[in-house]
């Protein structure tokens, strides 16, 4: 494959000399494609519209080395993060590559086919939709992704196929003495009347620095269901660029919950587009940051067609210096009538030093909706502390108490027992750190 | 039980003085009334004792078994047995009413080295106390206060202080917004919780409520400042009089009364 043309100093396009030979036509094309996106696109920087609150210097600044040159470490003790619902549903990738002998695929059920990408080259299903659903404008990311991966996650459900246990897709990525970046990918096909649940966890086992980035596409048949729960619990100084985007058709339901906890800068671009009418999705999100961290999310629901109804639900608990960013499109083409969107996005600022930047964005063509749209920035009620507290709670924790509240709302509605409980256990050990004032340098 | 010598307290850090001298002495057994007009501090005093740090305390002081308790935060005053109920009880989106009730009964039990419960021993304590006030146990599982109704808030505070079990209670307004069933049945829940340890501090509007639950004295606060006192006859006179007969000794330099 030849290196990249250099239209501006990009890392993506160094970064990208260093893929190997492709094994078989789908990945040469796809690699092609990708590579065309890197020649044309430069890396984003503070004068885009798009990017103009985040500081993408770190990353641009970083050296990252080739997987094999980082001097990782091996990964050990991951048996504690699979979820027991998955015991025979689960796909194991470490940094970006996958490992058949933590995954385990036997559980599922008839009519579902869950395995590594790069093992169905030839799946029809994988032709015709990998990387054909991806769609992000100009995006060195996503391109550098389809350039770079290798394996992935393949999940496909037949007609009327209910996965019997909730998928789990666990990335580790694990400590290293260089920055690597890893491509992890899923494809998802779920066709006519069929059902799972995903359970995608990004989980770094050391302090270091390195990039994921995270590509999925999701295709949602006409009356199936999809339940898919993100997890980012990246290292510290990890940076993880994330693009799911899902396609919906009548009658079927996406709805997806993307909670955010680690990593030192993180651009999370979800995107659902409606296919058909008749369709409900959600697009929820939870960010709990602290210290220096950066959450940045740029989401898209794109209602093409009718009778649709969304919803998303963006809550933030900023600490710390940390910065929050939320821009949130909503379209409604000329065309999509009857269409009852919500969207939200609250923060909650337990800092002075915190930061948010928000922006819910609607962008309304056709006449008959209903949208809500909506942020709030704000601090904890004084009030409700001194309640609390006259109820015998220290400030600390009654503090703690109320921002726990405030961000259980989002996870409610996750629906795997151990994920919902891991999750609140996330939030509390969250709140329970950042309930203590903070001092700051 | 609780003193209060010539208090004042203004708004923290606005040097809007609301409370002008107050004097008060509670004694362990005795039920209290204060009375007075819209915006008298009537419930800045109560919020004051409760240690709220919106008020600043610029002189006099709060003795509370005769020591004094300025310097103590909300809830450690709680734990010494001091509860407010809430004129305008907060709302509380999230945290049940059965998680409140639970980390409040500990915490408090535990200051006062009392035995923790265990969630069942706790849950059959509960129910008891929602008994007492008949109140219905789904409200349990409901984010505190949130989407009550005002009655539902107040009937809400008086089963916080069943639970909690508080050896001073100030209650202000608890029975504005109950309805005459809701208030004969809070008034009597109110009548079995009191007993010989411990003294209750209602602030009314209206003597009705003093009709169920018979105060040893009755105050009037105005203009920041507990103007009068008396027995449970002085509640029909202000009822019959109103307050303007009693606003000359509002202005009275020095002391009132
Ligand atoms: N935080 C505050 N900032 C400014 N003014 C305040 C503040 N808190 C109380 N006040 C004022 O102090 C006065 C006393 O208020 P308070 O609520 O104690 O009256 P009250 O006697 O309880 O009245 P009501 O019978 O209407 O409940 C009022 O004029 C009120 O506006
Ligand atoms: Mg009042």
């Amino acid at each position: 494959m030849a290196h990249p043309a250099r239209i501006e100093p990009s890392i993506m396009h160094e970064l990208a000399s260093q893929v190997s030979d492709s094994r078989s036509n789908l990945w040469s094309e796809i690699r092609k494609n990708g590579l065309s996106v890197l020649n044309s696109s430069s890396f984003p920087t503070k004068k885009i519209e798009e990017w103009r609150f985040i500081n993408l210097k770190p990353v641009s600044r970083s050296e990252f080395v080739p997987i094999e040159d980082a001097g990782t470490l091996p990964a050990i003790d991951i048996e504690k993060y699979f979820l027991p619902e998955s015991d025979r549903s689960r796909l194991v990738f470490i940094n970006g590559s996958y490992h058949e002998k933590y995954s385990s695929i036997g559980g599922l059920g008839k009519g579902v086919t869950v395995g590594n990408l790069a093992d169905y080259a030839d799946d029809q299903h994988v032709k015709e939709y990998l990387n054909k659903l991806v769609n992000y404008e100009n995006d060195v990311f996503s391109a550098y992704n389809s350039y770079m991966f290798e394996d992935g996650a393949f999940i496909h459900l037949a007609k009327e196929a209910k996965a019997e246990a909730p998928i789990q897709i666990l990335n580790l990525y694990t400590d290293s003495s260089k920055a690597f970046i890893a491509n992890p990918r899923i494809l998802v096909v779920a066709e006519e009347d069929s059902d799972v649940t995903i359970i995608e966890d990004h989980i770094g086992l050391g302090d270091n620095r390195y990039m994921t980035i995270p590509v999925s596409e999701v295709k949602v048949k006409q009356r199936a269901h999809i339940h898919h729960v993100r997890i980012q619990r990246d290292s510290i100084d990890a940076f993880h660029f994330s693009r799911p985007i899902a396609y919906v058709e009548k009658n079927s339901e996406y709805h997806s919950y993307t909670i955010t906890l680690g990593g030192k800068i993180t651009r999370n671009e979800p995107r659902v587009i409606q296919e058909a009418e008749e369709v409900d999705f959600t697009l929820d999100g939870l960010v709990l940051i602290d210290g220096d961290q950066v959450a940045d999310t740029h989401s898209v629901m794109d209602h093409r067609f009718s009778f649709a109804e969304s919803h998303q639900l963006h809550k933030v608990v900023v600490n710390g210096n940390a910065h929050s960013i939320f821009n949130g499109k909503i379209f409604v083409r000329r065309d999509a009538q009857k269409i009852d969107s919500f969207q939200e996005n609250r923060n909650l600022l337990l800092s002075r030093d915190g930061l948010v930047n928000t922006k819910p964005q609607l962008e309304i063509f056709a006449d008959d909706v209903l949208c809500s749209h909506g942020a709030t920035i704000g601090q904890l009620d004084p009030e409700e502390v001194f309640y609390l507290q006259s109820r015998g709670m220290t400030e600390e924790k009654a503090k703690e108490v109320l921002t726990y509240a405030f961000a259980l709302e989002t996870i409610e509605n996750v629906k795997v027992e151990s994920v919902h409980k891991l999750l609140i256990q996330e939030v509390y050990r969250y709140t329970k750190a950042n309930s203590k004032p903070k001092v700051m340098a | 039980m609780l003193e209060l010598k010539d208090l004042h307290a203004e708004v923290e850090g606005e040097g809007i003085e609301i409370l002008k001298g107050v004097n008060l002495t509670v004694t362990k057994g005795e039920i209290h009334a204060i009375m007075g007009p819209n915006g008298s501090g009537k419930s800045t005093l109560a919020k004051v004792v409760a240690g709220h740090p919106e008020y600043e305390v610029t002189k006099g002081d709060i003795l509370f078994n005769g020591e004094s308790i300025l310097e103590l935060d909300p809830d450690e005053r709680a734990h010494a047995g001091v509860f407010l109920a809430f004129q305008y009880p907060v709302e509380v989106p999230g945290v049940t009413n059965s998680t409140l009730l639970r980390e409040s009964y500990n915490t408090i039990a535990a200051s006062r080295g009392r035995e923790e419960m265990d969630p069942l021993e706790f849950d059959d304590y509960i129910r008891e106390k929602l008994e007492l006030v008949e109140m219905n146990p789904d409200f349990l599982g409901r984010s505190v206060n949130a989407g009550f109704s005002g009655g539902e808030k107040k009937r809400n505070e008086i089963f916080q202080m069943a639970v909690l079990q508080p050896t001073l209670s100030l209650l202000d307004e608890t029975d504005s917004g109950l309805d005459i069933d809701a208030l004969k049945i809070v008034s009597e829940g109110i009548n079995k919780l009191h007993g010989e340890d411990d003294a209750v501090v209602l602030i009314t509007h209206y003597q009705r409520l003093l009709n169920y639950i018979i105060p040893d004295k009755v105050h009037v606060m105005i203009g920041g400042r507990i103007v009068k006192t008396g027995g449970k006859e002085l509640a029909f006179e202000l009822e019959e009089r109103g307050y303007d007969w009693l606003e000359s000794l509002a202005t009275v330099n020095g002391e009132a009364k």
